[in-house]
């Protein structure tokens, strides 16, 4: 009376019976996108109305507590372009760095839940969040191109193409380093923890204050081994007409960018399912 | 049709591998509503999320065509800080439905959900656990899947919203089939068909929930 259908009984087959229209992988990608974006935007500020005011603030003071040491200590630059628009195009650069790893080294465990939804993948949810921290960059930008112009500040741009390529390469290298640190830390604990000592140490190796010229020699010799340095000195180097982008090495930057992002999805194919099932 | 072709599944603990599957192989036919049973902590679940594919085998393949809701009874995918209606929202957009259809699903939800006070225009943070599973449940059912995930949980809320909440499943089950993990032989024999038994590293289908119930109560009594 007992069926026991076990080892190898691949008998009958049978077709289902109804055949749903399925969705074609990349339209379930973009649905899956659009809506982790939305969710990660509805979380950052439905916290409350403090929410919005402090994402879009908190840079804001920041760079003026810089711009106010700076001029108090070294008196106002007379190096042919404005240090106040030099330190809020840097710390907008650096900042977008930043909040892209830091948010998105802790994705997988934050988003642990919404794995049971089988579209959804732990890489969906970095994706997301760097989206996110480009699109807050994206408006803090418009907001302090508006205070620039409305104060009279000297916020013409020398080259826009090139500042533009330089947000978009660093996008990518950041995207890279982001995945490797959420895939590392869910292994080691440590990573996390090392993660804010390593922003503190970039803000004051990556050309946030200064430009490589402006530095001695030997200390230029070590410190362009740091490849957030280049892109920053990129970036400003094109955004003044009186800067330029003599110490950056594209080739040094395009090999960490394309080895980060290799290594990142490499680990990442390899680990998506232990990752899934944490 | 669900294939199990030489699956092994383990979980690593400190004192060694704990096998829920060893090599299995297996035939899941469709059209059918199928009952995991097993004894606590033999891997009923862990075999539920393999099948509807959210959780992965050590070695070996599980196939199927068949299309597989989230489980049932797991509400952990909702943003505590987002309104009832924003999550619901979100379960839409991720099921790529459009603003029509989102908008139908929406009204569903909250009349099936029956939060007073407005409760679905309030953050999630705010609901008892019983409202959180009633919204989970409202949301699982207005979406179309070849086989519904439950997990043990079908008596969410009160009394009255137990039954309907059995009728509306009754109904669903019309159009899909479950794979339903549960302790309650009642439950099972009232919603299953065939059954699947879970026990020490194999799994084994019978046709009908009666023989997996036999089986089942058999394996109690020899562990005592």
């Amino acid at each position: 009376m007992m069926k026991k259908l076990c080892y190898n009984m691949f008998t009958r087959k049978k077709k289902g019976s109804t055949i749903l229209t399925k969705r074609s992988p990349i339209k379930i990608f973009f649905a899956v996108q659009n809506a982790l974006f939305l969710r990660e935007l509805n979380m950052r500020f439905s916290s409350g109305k403090l929410g919005i005011f402090w994402t879009f603030f908190e840079p804001f003071f920041q760079i003026m507590i810089f711009i106010i040491i700076k001029m108090g200590m070294f008196g106002v630059s007379t190096n042919g372009f404005d240090f106040a628009v030099f330190l809020t195009l840097n710390f907008i650069v650096y900042n977008m760095f930043k909040n892209i790893v830091i948010k998105s080294s802790n994705a997988f465990s934050a988003n642990k839940a919404l794995f049971m939804y089988k579209q959804v993948k732990p890489i969906n949810t970095v994706l997301a969040r760097t989206m996110l921290e480009l699109f807050i960059t994206s408006i803090i930008i418009i907001i302090f191109l508006i205070i620039g112009f409305y104060f009279g500040y000297d916020i013409a741009v020398g080259d826009l193409v090139m500042v533009t390529l330089g947000f978009i390469f660093l996008l990518i290298f950041s995207f890279s380093f982001a995945l490797l640190l959420a895939i590392l830390n869910v292994f080691t604990e440590s990573v996390g923890r090392m993660i804010g000592f390593l922003m503190t140490g970039l803000m004051f190796t990556s050309a946030v204050f200064y430009t490589v010229d402006m530095l001695p020699h030997s200390i230029q010799q070590i410190l362009l081994y740091n490849p957030l340095l280049h892109f920053i000195e990129m970036i400003h180097g094109y955004y003044f007409v009186s800067l330029n982008d003599n110490y950056v090495s594209y080739i040094y930057i395009t090999i960490w960018t394309l080895s980060l992002l290799y290594l990142s999805l490499w680990l990442y194919q390899k680990l998506e399912k232990r990752i899934i099932s944490l | 049709m669900i294939e199990l072709h030489n699956v092994t599944k383990f979980f690593q603990t400190k004192t060694g591998k704990k096998y829920i599957l060893k090599d299995v192989s297996l035939m899941i036919p469709s059209d059918k509503n199928i009952g995991i049973l097993g004894r606590n902590g033999a891997g009923k679940s862990t075999i539920m999320k393999m099948l509807g594919q959210i959780e992965f085998p050590n070695y070996g393949t599980i196939t199927s065509e068949k299309t597989f809701s989230w489980p049932l009874g797991i509400s952990g995918g909702f943003v505590g800080n987002m309104t009832g209606k924003a999550n619901v929202k979100f379960v839409c957009r991720l099921y790529g439905k459009s603003k029509k259809e989102m908008s139908e699903i929406i009204s569903f939800v909250e009349n099936f959900a029956e939060l007073d006070n407005n409760y679905f225009y309030m953050p999630i943070k705010t609901y008892s656990s019983g409202m959180k599973s009633r919204l989970n449940f409202g949301l699982s059912l207005s979406f179309d899947f070849d086989y519904l995930l439950i997990d043990e949980t079908l008596s969410v809320g009160d009394a009255r919203f137990k039954k309907k909440s059995k009728e509306a499943l009754l109904k669903k089950i019309e159009s899909c089939q479950i794979l339903l993990v549960s302790h309650d032989m009642g439950t099972l024999r009232e919603l299953c068909d065939a059954g699947i038994v879970v026990n020490n590293g194999q799994m084994y289908y019978y046709e009908n929930i009666e023989d997996a119930i036999t089986e089942y109560t058999e394996i109690n009594k020899k562990a005592g």
